[in-house]
């Protein structure tokens, strides 16, 4: 491959590209998908292909192929430069460079202690067969669905640089929801752990047949609850809840590329202005984000990004401050900084590679001994949420709504009832000032992101996120109502 | 290079002699595209790419199992067939598996593949571009988007004598113009270069958001709503999901014991048509059935939900093999007139970030975004900030009051801007 890698950069150099960079990628995908007590998709997807990008007179190109010939490289490659010369006929106010970072020659393979691929497809389809029929025999679910997704990645990244790198993943999904349907109301209860970069040994860890159950009888619980009361109260969220809360709230808004801009006919722009680095108060002394490209499990932990940046672990907000952001190599000079942070990726071989969310999670509280149980304990009326439901975030990031998978009263310090329907709006810096405990360390779990949408053409990402429980005072709820 | 017509088809007959398995499905698909994206009135991303793929579905009763592959050579595709047969026998048996149906006739639908399409090159892309951001420059406004044009191909055959194609071209163009206190957009589909009209779509984009500046927060509550056609079918993004048969049958959608009923306002019909010249629908669809005209809602009444194979064949009916292009009917006037006809009410250009809050009662939540504007006795008297909402399409569809004449949007609807009264907002936001 390294010969078609210096072939690809060589026709680069010689057409004019201060940088260009090619990515070989290899992606194997399974899917097990069933529906009731019928196995809808069972199939293994297999693809390979390659992108070639160029930076000529400060212009992006960039062109893919499925043609592996010396000629299809080079014409893939000529195809490159070609359309970042039809770039700089729309040229940037100041030309792009890239941020600097050292040559890197590795080769890197994250874990995978059972290769799903290996796994009997039948030992597969009947695990979720079996889940299925557990979670359908419990009196009123009408309908339950279930599905495993696995890919395996390898990247190989060369650069004109001089970096080459051979970047292998093996990354699981597993999914299961039980529908509850109840004198006409139906509600759902869902496997709420996500998804890790692990083998299919993670699958056997989270027991999708033995907790089928229990799942299944608590979407009757919910089915047969009360509705969210209306009104301003306190949130108890659990660590797989606040894993889309972060997402939205904290992960989207300190991407660099939307600060600039760049996303604003999609995803939307950043109430962010690089000046508040350092200054904007995000929220209390008592909120610590950190970004960890090299988290256990994480499906942001790539090794290198696309931008062929070795992954980093820094403070995004320390003591309530933000501190620093999600950039590229593209976009970290144009704020001053000479190093990217690491957070380029792209989806497959044909996708641009983009400023990503990386993986990022809050730090648990500093006292280790807080449970759970003492942050509801101290809740004289609210709700404890599990698990994560309807999400949505305004352009900018400031006005959000969430709901979640699991509903509990809180009455003067105890559990008391399970609700339904229940939603609670903020905006993102209030939300943050208002949290006023977190429990220890030991309760913190990480949730992976499988399918975090984003660009033009749209492209889809992975990242895990993580928390420990969080207390939130004074919240609105339940003003989503017909 | 895009193959023929009688290469593709000689691909998929090779495929399938390859397999031993007794049903077997293949599907060839080809996509070439150039996509070049903008921002902050310059060109940020520009791309160029093709791709083919073949997927094969093979069944050894009622035992299935499939596999894609990009790699369209003797040796990948000999591979392809081994493992999806190996997957099918090993899989358990799908008590819902339908065989794959025998030759069908398909209607023949208006032109979808137009060589003007396939002569665009980057330069061209960029010299669109060019044109929106020049005019948001001049004004001191930021234009941002992305222009795509290709080509694609869907070809299927199967084991019972089944042989469909299709092939068509793809012109868009999007652009978000920010002022420095608002914003506005458009956007356009053809399958034609001449369909769409890069400059026409940046003044529309540039004029909302000049008239979008320095917005007053409004209380948020219940509103009269004149939705334009993008909102509506923003709004309405979920409806193919939710007009599914067995789901209703099954208690877990607001449609469950709906069929024959009345659930929106008279005016309101909703139909997939296949022969508008505008929007035609593709010729096939689920595992290669003919396309066909079909009526979900006339008049208000729901008169049909969506069937796939296997729950058409357990209800005695036909499936539904498409359910794209949507039609919704209109009036005869303009999004104007509405606006004449309004006493007081919120003019919406367009939603976003939509979710369901619960699916039962199809309550979904999102924000308004581009343009939003306050109606005070026939006019539009001012910009006022964005608001969350948390509404039921079915609501607002049983609230109608008036209809434009419908538009062209998305690249698979056609609708008009409807005002429809008590729409609730929730919540503000600073955001514009």
């Amino acid at each position: 491959m390294r010969e078609l890698t210096d072939l690809a950069l060589d026709v680069a150099r010689t057409a004019g590209a201060s940088f260009a960079d090619v990515r070989f990628v290899e992606e194997k995908e399974n899917r097990i998908y069933v529906e009731r007590r019928s196995l809808k998709l069972i199939d293994e997807t297999e693809s390979f292909g390659y992108g070639v990008r160029v930076l000529v007179n400060g212009a992006w190109g960039f062109a893919s192929s499925t043609h592996f010939a010396k000629d299809d490289v080079a014409r893939t490659a000529q195809r490159a430069v070609a359309t970042a010369k039809a770039s700089s006929l729309v040229p940037k106010a100041i030309q792009a460079v890239m941020a600097p970072e050292p040559a890197h020659v590795d080769t890197c393979k994250g874990p995978c202690l059972e290769d799903p691929f290996e796994v009997p497809t039948a030992e597969k389809a009947e695990l979720l067969l079996d889940a299925c029929n557990t979670m359908l025999s419990v009196p009123s679910i009408a309908a339950a669905w279930g599905l495993l997704w696995f890919i395996k990645l390898r990247r190989v990244i060369a650069n004109t640089d001089g970096s080459y790198l051979d970047l292998s993943n093996c990354f699981s999904n597993p999914m299961l929801e039980a529908v509850a349907v109840i004198n006409g109301e139906s509600q759902e209860r869902n496997y709420t752990g996500g998804a890790s970069q692990a083998g299919y040994e993670f699958i056997r860890q989270i027991d999708l047949v033995g907790n089928a159950r229990k799942w299944a009888e608590e979407a009757v619980l919910k089915a047969k609850a009360d509705d969210c009361p209306a009104g301003v109260m306190d949130l108890v969220l659990d660590p797989h809840h606040l894993a889309l809360t972060m997402h939205e709230s904290v992960g989207h808004p300190t991407e660099l590329d939307r600060i600039l801009g760049w996303e604003a006919n999609m995803a939307g722009r950043s109430f962010i202005s690089p000046s508040d680095i350092g200054s904007m108060r995000y929220g209390n002394e008592l909120i610590n984000f950190t970004v960890d490209n090299g988290l256990d499990g994480g499906l942001g932990s790539w090794f290198y990004d696309d931008d062929g940046v070795e992954m980093k672990s820094f403070p995004l907000i320390k003591d309530g401050i933000l501190k620093n952001l999600g950039t590229t190599r593209e976009t970290a000079p144009i704020i001053g900084q000479d190093f990217s942070n690491g957070c380029c990726r792209a989806q497959g071989f044909q996708n641009v590679p983009i400023n990503r969310q990386p993986n990022l999670y809050m730090e648990p509280g500093e006292d280790d001994s807080v449970t759970p149980e003492d942050l509801i304990s101290e809740v004289d009326r609210g709700i404890y949420i599990e698990g994560r439901g309807s999400f949505s975030i305004d352009q900018m990031r400031n006005n959000f709504q969430f709901g979640g998978d699991m509903f509990w009263m809180i009455e003067e310090g105890r559990l008391t009832k399970p609700l339904k329907k229940v939603t609670y709006q903020a905006q993102t810096r209030q939300f943050w000032a208002s949290c006023d405990r977190i429990a220890g360390k030991r309760f913190w779990k990480p949730f992976g992101i499988w399918n975090c949408g984003k660009g033009e053409p749209a492209q889809r990402m992975m990242m895990t996120h993580g928390a420990s429980f969080c207390r939130f005072r004074g919240i609105d709820v339940g003003g989503a109502r017909l | 290079m895009m193959r023929k017509r009688n290469e593709i088809e000689a691909l998929l007959d090779d495929v399938l002699s390859l397999v031993t398995a007794p049903h077997a499905q293949a599907t060839f698909e080809y996509k070439d595209r150039l996509a070049t994206r903008f921002a902050e009135n310059a060109i940020t991303q520009n791309l160029s790419g093709e791709e083919e793929s073949i997927s094969l579905t093979v069944a050894f009763g009622s035992r299935h199992g499939s596999s894609i592959t990009n790699r369209i050579d003797t040796e990948s595709l000999a591979k392809l067939v081994t493992r999806t047969e190996a997957i099918a026998r090993n899989s358990p048996q799908d008590p819902e598996y339908v065989a794959p149906p025998g030759p069908q006739q398909y209607p023949v639908v208006p032109k979808r593949f137009f060589d003007d399409v396939l002569a665009i090159r980057p330069e061209v892309l960029a010299g669109s571009i060019g044109k929106v951001t020049t005019i948001a420059k001049a004004d001191g406004y930021q234009a941002s988007g992305l222009i795509e044009a290709g080509s694609s191909v869907r070809a299927l055959a199967n084991s019972n004598g089944l042989f469909a194609y299709d092939q068509h071209t793809d012109f868009s163009f999007s652009t978000t113009i920010h002022g420095p206190c608002g914003s506005g957009s458009a956007s356009g589909y053809s399958n034609s270069k001449e369909g769409v009209n890069a400059g026409i779509l940046g003044q529309k984009a540039l004029q909302t958001a000049i008239s979008a500046q320095n917005p007053e927060t409004i209380e948020p509550g219940d509103y009269t709503v004149i939705m334009e056609p993008q909102a509506v079918i923003d709004f309405l993004v979920f409806l193919p999901r939710d007009m599914d048969a067995r789901d209703a049958d099954e208690g877990t959608t607001v449609f469950a014991d709906k069929t024959g009923a009345k659930l929106f306002a008279n005016r309101i019909s909703i139909s997939t048509e296949i022969d508008d010249p505008g929007l035609p629908a593709a010729p096939f669809g689920e595992d290669g059935l003919p396309a066909r005209r079909t009526v979900w809602v006339k008049e208000g009444i729901i008169r049909r939900l969506r069937h796939d194979r296997f729950w058409a064949q357990h209800k005695n009916t036909e499936p539904d093999p498409i359910f794209q292009p949507i039609f919704i009917s209109g009036g005869k006037g303009s999004v104007e007139d509405l606006v004449r006809n309004c006493r007081r009410g919120l003019l919406v250009k367009k939603l976003w970030y939509i979710r369901y809050v619960d699916r039962k009662e199809l309550l979904l939540t999102g924000m308004t975004r581009n343009g939003l504007f306050l109606v005070e006795n026939g006019k539009i008297v001012r910009p006022v900030g964005n608001l969350r909402f948390n509404e039921s399409p079915v609501v607002f569809l049983q609230n109608v009051v008036s209809l434009s004449e419908p538009q062209y949007v998305g690249g698979w609807a056609k609708v008009p801007a409807i005002m429809s009264e008590g729409f609730t907002f929730s919540s503000t936001t600073d955001s514009l």
